[in-house]
């Protein structure tokens, strides 16, 4: 009530009280005259009985400003009085200003940027209700998914939760045919929505009794795709839509807040778990022990503890792994099996395979760019030391007046902050533009990238605290130093005299040290980066990446039964090999360099395992020619043929280091190698009847894996999708066409999706060559900056030292003399902050080596390249303003002083 | 050292302003300063010039009023008087100060029975 009567006298005064100054200068102005005539009367000189009153009454400039503040708005008042000044003084130095913006715009757009990016996919909470209760239900302390008997298991068993969930994403076909669409799918529980407190904007989301087996086909769909591909129509609900050649009809469409559980896409279409079978008919993955494909999701009761969750699952856990044992797998497996137990992870931000496989690559680029500012900063500090250094007149004409020294460094502050504002409001644009170019370039079209960017109190909090804590870096050390004068002593001489100078010329050689040890933590990181993508680029994967079209064909809906997918997938093949401008063609069951793999134990003749992972082999079944077709070397022996079939004895091609790792220097023809369960039923010997080259099998920088080929021609029970490749002469694309009708030819019901094998390599090349090429341009920025830098310090180093300078060289001093006297000084500031950037890289570099391949951090000769890099650099601007040294006139200089 | 002055508590400033507009019907500023003055006998020192921003934080808080009139030595001058709520003010606080004060000395009285 009293802030209230306040507030309004404080507007009707601000309102009526324009002569505030003016009122309050006449009525103190009485009180010296009053007080001053009072001592007269004592019989003191008046000049003396004035000084007597000013005494008496104080600092009157400050007594005034303090009157203002009394009424609340004179920090608002001073405010933009210095906000003011600080426009005036900044437009009177445009280029001053214009440097200083762009450099922050940078510094600071590239950190938002970043820290967008980190936030959308580490940081966000989910977009359901209270995310904070979500809770992930794993198996210990692994992230992997589990079967649909463990989530069973777990939802009749739910005590420790107010409610379970379970899902698992998964791409469906829209295609009634021919080529795929893909739309991203979700197998949800019954409860997943009302779990998650999702309400249906249309129509109904499921309920438990729509995930029951053998239920009706349901679908609900996301507002996006409501809109995208039902034009918004209400009408929608009842309509049906085909997944993988199946109708479901759709029930219900979330709102639009609601975009799934994963955070680098968003849902289009969810269908119920129960529902898995119509469309993964060969297998009973309801019922598969051993098919781990869920993930699970509870919400903790209010009021309870995580830990209280969790002792609860733990309690029950024995009895769920008892009931859902794999019969399948080894006795002691099962044993270890019935051991394991749950733990509880908070799931409020969802889940994300981005944040997963770039969390480092993510962190270092954050710290990375964090340097850059750095960098940006300390070159700002430097300008503004040179720039107090050419205002000291200006302000210690303002102290001299009565202004205090805190006054003045607010000032100088207010200018500080208002460049770090300007700044950071183009950073913030170009971070707008930057973060979604950056997930752009980490899209592919394999995996297109759909994260959420649009900036969150998170992201403004973040710039604005980045923008205060870089003005205050840049700003605070020179105002406090600019305004450390000693006033009598600037007013009588020359402004050059005024700041103890070596002082001053230490803060900025510190600054300028600091940048040599960043930039050179930089370059040596950029070196690693760009190492990493030169190996990765130039390695021998084992096979020609260029001109292969890769065709992945399924065959689940197409009528095929499994009896004859071998020879329709042969006869395919054989069309393929005729069609005009194809070189060769070949099929596998695993896609070169795709996502898949198949991965099993092994028994190798004569071969003493230390250990059952030694057998592990990664697993291709290909066809004749398709080692031609890749380009991937036959070493010994022979390539699969016709006579490869179901009734010859089964053979298998190795990998040269397979071969050597199990048969090491015996030759490996003839040699056999066993494998039993997995894919197959019983104990098979497979006969070695060939090595290959090595090659690579998911990724360009996996390290060396041991890989097996079986014959396509010899499987007894194919799976219904495989990998064409294709190789041609022209480009690829042009292929297309041809392809559809040569498998159309033989069944118009196959699914098809094309690729090109080079891009799907480039691709697995993706964040190796984001991180190198963000490493090296930031990396190349901090150089610029440290030049920049570096320049500034010695060109202001000869600007003081000119009249030294001058007497040396009218004593007779020689030109190199002179320039080595200036560079001695720059050489020692390269010299400690090349120390301290050495050890900082040495630190650095243990942070990243997951992100590198091929290259160790810390080898010499690449620490040793950096270091020359930045020394030749950094020397080259030292340089520029030395030689100007030299050419100094010796006169001039000794008049100028 | 008998001319000795001594720093007047922080805070106090607003009571012995509110104290001397009590008495008075309406001062200006250097009147003000001179009543503070004789009423703690040149003891108490005031910086003369923080009497203004005092006077016009107590105009913000309502406790004062000021109008323009003429001095006697036919000067303009600003004249404070004492509002309802200013006499409030001062009561409260000088309740309180003789509170504190009564117990401050009550230690003291133990203190020197000891």
């Amino acid at each position: 009530m009293n802030k209230l009567r306040e507030w309004w006298r404080q507007l009707r005064f601000r309102l009526m009280g324009q002569s505030f100054d003016a009122d309050l200068a006449e009525e103190m102005r009485l009180h010296l005259d009053l007080r001053a005539a009072e001592k007269q009367t004592d019989g003191i000189s008046p000049a003396e009985a004035e000084s007597s009153a000013r005494r008496r009454f104080g600092n009157a400039t400050l007594l005034r400003e303090k009157s203002r503040d009394a009424w609340g708005w004179t920090s608002l008042d001073t405010w933009l009085q210095d906000l003011r000044y600080a426009i005036r003084t900044l437009i009177a130095s445009p280029g001053f200003a214009v440097t200083v913006v762009l450099s922050l715009a940078l510094g600071i757009g590239a950190n938002t940027a970043i820290f967008s990016i980190l936030n959308a996919v580490m940081l966000r909470s989910l977009p359901v209700e209270d995310p904070h209760g979500l809770v992930k239900i794993q198996i210990g302390e692994s992230d992997d998914d589990v079967t649909n008997p463990i989530w069973e298991q777990v939802r009749d068993h739910q005590q420790a939760f107010s409610g379970t969930l379970a899902y698992s994403s998964e791409r469906f076909d829209l295609a009634a045919g021919g080529e795929s669409r893909f739309t991203e799918g979700m197998w949800v529980s019954g409860d997943f929505f009302r779990v998650l407190g999702v309400p249906a904007m249309e129509g109904r989301v499921f309920s438990a009794d729509d995930d029951r087996r053998g239920a009706e086909p349901l679908a609900v769909i996301s507002y996006s795709f409501w809109q995208r591909n039902l034009g918004g129509d209400a009408g929608a609900l009842g309509k049906t839509v085909r997944l993988n050649r199946h109708l479901f009809t759709i029930v219900g469409v979330t709102p639009p807040w609601f975009t799934g559980l994963d955070v680098d896409h968003s849902y289009d279409v969810a269908i119920p778990i129960a529902c898995n079978p119509m469309l993964h008919t060969e297998r009973n993955v309801l019922d598969s022990r051993l098919t781990w494909w869920l993930q699970m999701i509870g919400r903790i009761p209010a009021g309870e503890s995580i830990s209280q969750a969790q002792d609860r699952m733990r309690s029950i856990a024995p009895e769920i792994f008892r009931a859902t044992v794999p019969l399948e797998i080894p006795a002691e497996n099962q044993k270890e099996y019935r051991q394991r137990s749950f733990s509880l992870k908070p799931a409020a931000t969802g889940f994300s395979e981005t944040g997963a496989q770039y969390r480092t690559a993510l962190l270092t680029l954050m710290a990375i760019v964090g340097l850059v500012l750095l960098i940006a900063c300390a070159n700002v500090a430097n300008l503004l030391l040179a720039r107090a250094a050419a205002r000291q007149r200006e302000l210690s004409v303002r102290m001299s007046m009565g202004a205090g020294r805190w006054r003045v460094i607010r000032q100088l502050m207010t200018e500080s902050i208002f460049l770090s504002a300007i700044g950071s409001t183009f950073g913030f644009l170009l971070a707008l533009w930057g973060s979604r170019l950056l997930v752009h370039m980490l899209s592919t079209t394999a995996h297109p990238l759909e994260i959420n960017l649009s900036p969150d109190p998170r992201v403004l909090a973040f710039t604005i605290g980045v923008t205060l804590l870089t003005a205050l870096l840049f700003g605070f050390a020179p105002a406090v130093r600019a305004t450390k004068i000693e006033l009598n002593q600037v007013l009588k001489e020359s402004a050059r005299a005024a700041v103890p100078g070596a002082r001053r010329f230490n803060l900025s050689k510190l600054l300028v040290t600091g940048q040599v040890a960043l930039s050179l933590v930089l370059l040596v990181g950029a070196g690693l980066f760009l190492g990493t993508l030169r190996n990765l680029l130039t390695l021998d994967a084992g096979f020609t990446r260029r001109n292969i079209l890769l065709v992945s064909a399924e065959a689940q809906e197409a009528g095929v039964p499994e009896a004859r997918r071998l020879s329709t997938f042969q006869e395919i093949l054989a069309r393929l090999q005729s069609i005009p401008g194809v070189v060769a063609a070949a099929s596998s069951s695993i896609e070169p360099m795709g996502r898949g793999g198949w991965a099993q134990l092994s028994q190798p003749e004569g071969f003493v395992a230390k250990s059952p992972r030694d057998t592990l082999l990664f697993l291709n079944r290909v066809s004749s020619k398709y080692f031609e077709t890749m380009r991937t070397p036959l070493l010994l022996g022979r390539d699969f043929n016709d006579r490869d079939n179901l009734n010859s004895a089964p053979v298998v091609i190795v990998s040269e280091s397979t071969a050597r790792k199990f048969f090491s220097a015996a030759n490996p023809i003839g040699k056999t190698i066993g494998l039993e369960g997995g894919a197959f039923d019983k104990y098979v010997a497979f006969q070695v009847i060939g090595v290959a080259k090595d090659a690579k099998y998911n990724r360009l920088n996996e390290s060396p894996r041991s890989l097996a080929y079986f014959a396509a021609g010899q499987d007894p029970a194919p799976w219904s999708k495989l990998v064409f490749e294709i190789r041609s002469e022209t480009p690829v694309e042009a292929l297309i066409p041809a392809v559809r009708s040569a498998v159309g030819g033989v069944n118009k019901d196959i699914a098809l999706v094309f690729r090109s094998f080079e891009t799907q390599v480039n691709e697995s090349m993706l964040q190796p060559r984001v991180v190198a090429s963000l490493a090296s341009t930031f990396a190349g920025l901090a150089l610029v900056l440290a030049m920049v830098g570096l320049y500034g310090v010695t060109a202001y180093a000869v600007t003081r030292r000119s009249g030294e300078i001058g007497i040396r060289m009218a004593l007779g001093a020689q030109r190199t003399s002179v320039i080595w006297l200036i560079l001695r000084d720059v050489m020692l500031l390269l010299g400690i902050g090349m120390v301290f950037g050495l050890a900082g890289s040495l630190a650095a570099g243990r942070l990243v080596t997951s992100l590198l391949y091929g290259v160790r951090p810390n080898n010499p000769a690449q620490l040793t390249g950096a270091v020359l890099t930045l020394a030749l650099c950094t020397a080259l601007a030292a340089y520029l303003p030395a030689r100007r040294a030299a050419q100094l006139d010796p006169m001039n200089a000794l008049r100028d002083e | 050292m008998a001319n000795r002055r001594d720093e007047i508590p922080p805070g106090t400033l607003y009571m012995l302003i509110l104290r001397v507009l009590a008495r008075h019907k309406e001062l200006h500023g250097y009147e003000i300063a001179n009543a503070i003055q004789q009423i703690s006998d040149d003891v108490l020192q005031v910086e003369e010039g923080s009497l203004y921003p005092a006077l016009q934080r107590m105009l913000l808080k309502g406790w004062v009023t000021a109008e323009w009139g003429v001095t006697a030595g036919n000067r303009r001058a600003r004249y404070y008087r004492l509002l309802a709520a200013g006499r409030k003010q001062l009561h409260a606080e000088m309740a309180q100060y003789q509170r504190v004060n009564g117990a401050i000395q009550k230690v003291l009285q133990t203190e020197g029975a000891v």
